[in-house]
């Protein structure tokens, strides 16, 4: 018996051919869509159209390009120490240093970001340390203390309910007329939660000032983007909330912060929320604890780093004279001692003391707690005997 | 008859059915082609077919409410939560939906579906990826609440839970799903849902628990036999409805009781034992009931988590306290 | 020299295999340099260098398995090259997890062994429990406490056999003979009481500790008894008559049970003053036996009393008992009833007593009788219905 029977129109007539909506013949057409592309520089470093004016500048660019470097160093880094012990698990941001870094370089500092948990470049840009990422994937909360505007919101792990955050954080500056903005960052998997389509909605229904980037990777741990939705883009699902959206290459850091200085200048004129949708690929595993290899074409993955963001800067930075080997050495240096250094700060911070599972709980503990604390505190940090 | 883990066991209870009967469906992030992100479902897809085994987008409400579409419907899902700390999307589903079909369709609808997630704390997870809030569900009324502790009842009470035609939130606490090994026949053999299994007798004391804190529970347990304290331990395996008889007739014996959860004290399920022991066997206490459990607070990142969940020491000075009144 | 250990590789891998070292010995390598790949579960894992060094062992080769903690590889970090990192930042950092394994979860480090699970898990009760323990609410176990008081010893009323607050409160404490403070005696050379003597000690003690004993005396008339009558027979017919008559003074009572049986057997143990101090032999089924047979019986006690040859079995398990005190002195007693029986006939020294007859007076021969009896499980009428038929019977000329 099959499960998913086919429908009668469709049954003994061959290869199954989709059953339309109504005979197109008789529909008047009331509303269509478009959804823009936007690309500036090709895998290989050559533009394929005028380049915005931001970066027309080489230093723009180059500091850029240094933050992309710095973050992939120190990617590298954080992989090494989970899997040496001294880390729990991590995620990569291998492949997403332009969608990162682009969304960063475009905000102001007044802005309010809302990660997920994967955006190191533009988090750094912004002012988060590493040794703070390091603390947090090393399971301690002072790492979501972190430095870099104190209005962020801190990494958000349940899927999709940091859109609403934002959605929540541009009412609140709608509101009091402050020319700020909010900005979420989700993948193409939590595109698929009812919260993304809520904050959507919302915003584009109040004209919030958010910008929703959708870093669309292609893989949502090992569901690919072909099973997750049927949608054409991800972009076009601000479509169906009313706003505008686009999708631009996501390698391309160029392309990225276009769209985000757009995004961002219309929502603080008031104008409303835009969905950005950065493509790019993951090219490691979802976490340091995943296996990409059991479920993804190791062909695909080596295509997608023919692709990748860190080549093509470099070569257009190049071809511009604006970079060569030298200081490609020296930045990798700089970088692997700049790493080092927050590793060591990382290691050498002491745990918690027993009563700061409790500090942070309320304004002032209520006394029904105290004694709770002082048990804690009591047994101590080796009462963990188990 | 096989060594297998508790992980290994769930799957063994899947497999298991999904053959016996077609009409049981699993559905879930990642279970298909993955096998789960803990491979719990590892192999299922490549022998049912991805009909059976379905990868979903990325979304708890709809797992949970089309799951429940699906058992209205005749069908058997056996959905996956990836972890307990996302399965809140899908708490209005089970809440105003699972648990309440029967009833208000005076038994024309029902929901035979059976909502697993890994719950539980200590294996060094990032935030949120240690909830144990089984206390939410055993506060709904028609759902039952299921925890095993080791493979054999992993197995048993798996296919017991999709084999009830009511809602079963299956909880399985994933610091132990490979901490050990355990023989279990795969004969197809449901294990019998709504009582309390009893996994050490002793005479002097009482102690309940359930999930990986058996673990701490059983080895407390030894180490006060060598101080000439018999302690009987009791888990719980399926949280709602709570077996009190059987938690009752060993307070008679002992006259001491001891709650031991990793999930947050206040209003946990310890707190429903006790008042239940408190109503039923108040003239058997020799001593005030002690809870043993996690703080009231958020559960700590993993640099501090051992220091909130019980420890071996809290559970032996609980047990000891019982015995100086 | 800085040993490095396979770390823990994942869930369910307590092993791994070498396939491709990366370096060899003496080579210098670098932090992060990729060190070796190992297989794990279909997926290989490349294990980057955790130290600057140069290295100094290998402790396997390629091909080899490698148990999870055990040595790997020997660097001798002084040697050039950065300081290593600090070491793990606690002891409870989760141990490596290597991406590319079979780990089997996206997150966190599961703790994993092959220990088996040897558990015996019974479901459900419905098992006997062991001997009950006291029912009590907790303010009354704590009343009793205060008070010294072991719960076990006062008898419930409360519903369901539980202890009430008002047991506890009207709770008298038996005091127990270990428990009083000893007499001391004066200076001079005490002697333990031995055999017959320390019973009697004991059974004394016993019955004034539980039994409310209440006596009734009267007398009975025997002129009219024809010659050659012996008196114990007589007392011993006399008493089954008294059973007969009321049945409630013939048997036993359990005090802490609260339960009484009667018995329809008359086993009377007759006390018997020895030099070595009161014995009570037993004369069993006393209501099925002629005169002579009871005659037998007593000739036979008297005989083996004077060899010491009177066996404990001998007596034991009597229902009643009979005192015939008063050879030498003594008219009326207080006779102590031996527990667990119910009662005790004293019969005391045979008088020629002056009687009113008719308006006139005369002498007639008289047997003082003195009836105790436990009042906690007899009641007066009984008692002295049960005397009545005593005297009854004595009262008849043979």
């Amino acid at each position: 018996m099959a499960l998913f029977p086919r429908p009668a129109a469709a049954r003994g007539k061959g290869p199954h051919r989709a059953v339309p909506v109504l005979e197109e013949i008789r529909l008047k057409t009331i509303a269509q869509f478009k959804i823009a592309y936007s690309q500036f520089l090709d895998p290989d470093g050559k533009p394929v159209s005028e380049l915005p004016e931001f970066a027309r500048d080489p230093e723009q660019l180059l500091r850029m390009y240094r933050l992309m470097t710095e973050t992939r160093v120190f990617d590298t880094k954080a992989i090494n120490l989970q899997r040496t012990g001294k880390l729990g698990t991590y995620a990569s941001s291998l492949g997403h240093e332009a969608a990162h870094v682009g969304v960063g370089a475009a905000m102001r500092e007044e802005d309010c970001f809302a990660p997920m948990y994967r955006e190191y470049g533009a988090q750094f840009w912004r002012g988060v340390k590493m040794s703070e990422v390091l603390l947090y994937w090393g399971g301690d909360e002072r790492g979501n203390d972190f430095s870099g505007p104190a209005h962020d919101f801190a990494w958000c792990v349940p899927i999709a309910t940091q859109c609403l955050h934002a959605a929540g954080a541009a009412l609140a500056f709608k509101l009091r007329g402050e020319p700020r903005c909010a900005v979420s960052v989700i993948g193409d998997g939590g595109t698929s939660e009812g919260n993304f389509y809520e904050a959507l909605n919302l915003a584009a229904v109040r004209k919030l000032p958010a910008v929703f980037v959708v870093v669309n990777n292609k893989w949502a741990i090992s569901v690919p983007l072909s099973i997750q939705t049927a949608a054409e883009t991800l972009a076009q699902k601000a479509v169906a909330a009313g706003m505008p959206g686009v999708q631009v290459d996501g390698n391309d850091v160029i392309a990225v912060r276009d769209a985000m200085e757009t995004a961002l200048a219309r929502a603080r004129a008031g104008d409303g929320p835009t969905l950005v949708e950065a493509v790019t690929y993951r090219l490691s595993d979802h976490t340091t604890a995943d296996d990409a290899s059991r479920y993804r074409d190791p062909a695909e993955v080596e295509a997608a780093r023919g692709n990748e963001p860190l080549i093509r800067l470099r070569k257009y930075l190049v071809s511009i004279g604006a970079w060569d080997e030298d200081q490609e050495q020296a930045l990798l240096s700089q970088c692997a001692e700049k790493v080092e250094a927050a590793v060591k700060e990382y290691v050498e911070t002491p745990v918690q003391p027993s009563g700061a599972m409790f500090d942070y709980m309320y304004a002032t503990l209520p006394q029904a707690m105290e004694e709770q604390r002082e048990t804690a505190i009591r047994y101590g940090a080796d009462g963990g005997d188990h | 008859m096989a060594k297998v883990t508790l992980i290994e066991a769930v799957t063994m209870a899947l497999a298991h059915e999904m053959e016996r009967d077609e009409s049981v469906i699993v559905l879930g992030e990642d279970v298909g082609v993955n096998g789960g992100v803990f491979r719990a479902t590892a192999g299922l897809q490549q022998r049912f077919g991805p009909d059976r085994v379905m990868d979903t987008p990325l979304a708890e409400a709809m797992i949970a409410g089309a799951s429940i579409g699906m058992a209205a419907q005749g069908m058997k899902p056996v959905c996956e939560m990836q972890f307990m700390g996302f399965i809140y999307p899908a708490v209005d589903q089970m809440i105003n939906h699972a648990g309440r079909m029967r009833h208000r369709t005076r038994g024309r609808l029902h929901c035979p579906m059976v909502l697993r997630a890994p719950f539980g704390g200590g294996i060094h997870a990032p935030e949120h990826h240690s909830e144990s809030t089984e206390a939410l569900f055993a506060h709904m009324p028609g759902i039952r609440v299921v925890i095993p502790s080791s493979p054999q009842r992993a197995y048993g009470l798996l296919l017991a839970s999709i084999r009830d035609p009511d809602p079963v939130v299956f909880l399985e606490p994933k610091r132990i799903y490979r901490l050990q090994k355990q023989e279990v026949q795969d004969d197809g053999k449901a294990m019998p849902l709504d009582v309390c299994y009893t996994l050490r007798e002793g005479d002097d004391v009482t102690l309940v628990t359930w999930g990986a804190m058996t673990f701490e529970t059983l080895k407390a347990a030894t180490a006060m036999a060598e101080e000439g304290i018999s302690c009987e331990v009791i888990d719980l395996a399926t949280i709602s409805p709570l077996d009190l008889d059987t938690i009752l007739e060993s307070v008679e014996k002992t006259g001491r009781l001891v709650i031991v959860h990793e999930a947050a004290r206040n209003c946990g399920v310890g707190a429903e034992i006790a008042a239940g022991v408190a109503e039923k066997g108040l003239y058997d206490l020799e001593a005030p009931i002690q809870r043993v459990t996690g703080y009231d607070t958020v559960m700590p990142l993993f640099r501090m988590e051992y220091q909130y969940l019980p420890s071996v020491r809290r559970i032996v000075d609980a047990a000891k306290a019982t015995l100086e009144d | 020299m800085k040993t490095f250990n396979l770390p823990d590789l994942g869930e369910g891998l307590p092993e791994a295999e070498i396939v491709t070292w990366h370096v060899q010995e003496g080579d210098e390598v670098v932090l992060d340099q990729p060190m070796l790949s190992v297989e794990t579960a279909k997926a290989v894992v490349e294990v980057p260098s955790p130290f600057s060094g140069r290295v100094a062992k290998l402790y396997a080769g390629e091909g080899d398995i490698v148990e999870t903690g055990k040595p790997l590889i020997d660097i001798d970090t002084g040697s050039g090259g950065s300081a290593a990192t600090a070491a793990p930042a606690s002891a409870d950092q989760s141990p490596a997890e290597a991406s590319a394994a079979d780990s089997g979860t996206v997150v966190g480090s599961m703790p994993v062994s092959d220990e088996e699970l040897i558990e015996t898990a019974v479901a459900g009760g419905k098992r006997r429990r062991t001997a009950g323990r006291v029912k009590a609410a907790p303010a009354v176990r704590a009343l009793a406490k205060k008070r010294g008081i072991d719960l076990a010893d006062v008898p419930p009323t409360g519903r369901g056999d539980r202890v009430t607050r008002e047991d506890v409160e009207n709770f008298r404490p038996r005091p127990a003979v270990r428990k009083r403070t000893p007499v001391q005696l004066p200076p001079g050379e005490p002697v333990r009481l031995r055999g017959p003597r320390r019973a009697m000690a004991q059974s004394m003690g016993l019955s004034r500790d539980e039994v409310c004993a209440c006596t009734i005396f009267d007398d009975a008339d025997i002129h009219g008894w024809m010659p050659g009558q012996d008196i114990t027979t007589r007392l011993l017919r006399a008493i089954v008559a008294g059973c007969q008559a009321e049945p409630a003074l013939n048997g036993f009572y359990d005090g802490a049970a609260m339960t009484r049986q009667l018995e329809s057997r008359v086993d009377i143990a007759i006390a018997v003053d020895t030099p070595d101090g009161l014995i009570v032999p037993v004369i069993r089924r006393v209501e099925q036996k002629s005169a002579e047979e009871l005659r037998d019986d007593l000739d036979s006690i008297k005989t083996k009393t004077r060899a010491r040859t009177v066996a404990p079995e001998e007596m034991k398990d009597f229902t009643f008992t009979l005192s015939n005190f008063g050879m030498m002195a003594g008219r009326y007693a207080t006779p102590v009833v031996v527990p667990p029986t119910i009662a005790i006939l004293g019969a005391g020294g045979v008088r020629h007593d002056v009687v009113p007859v008719l308006g006139g007076i005369e002498t007639h021969r008289r047997i003082p009788l003195s009836l105790s009896f436990d009042h906690r499980c007899a009641t007066g009428g009984e008692a002295c219905r049960f005397l009545a038929g005593v005297i009854g019977d004595l009262q008849r000329t043979s």
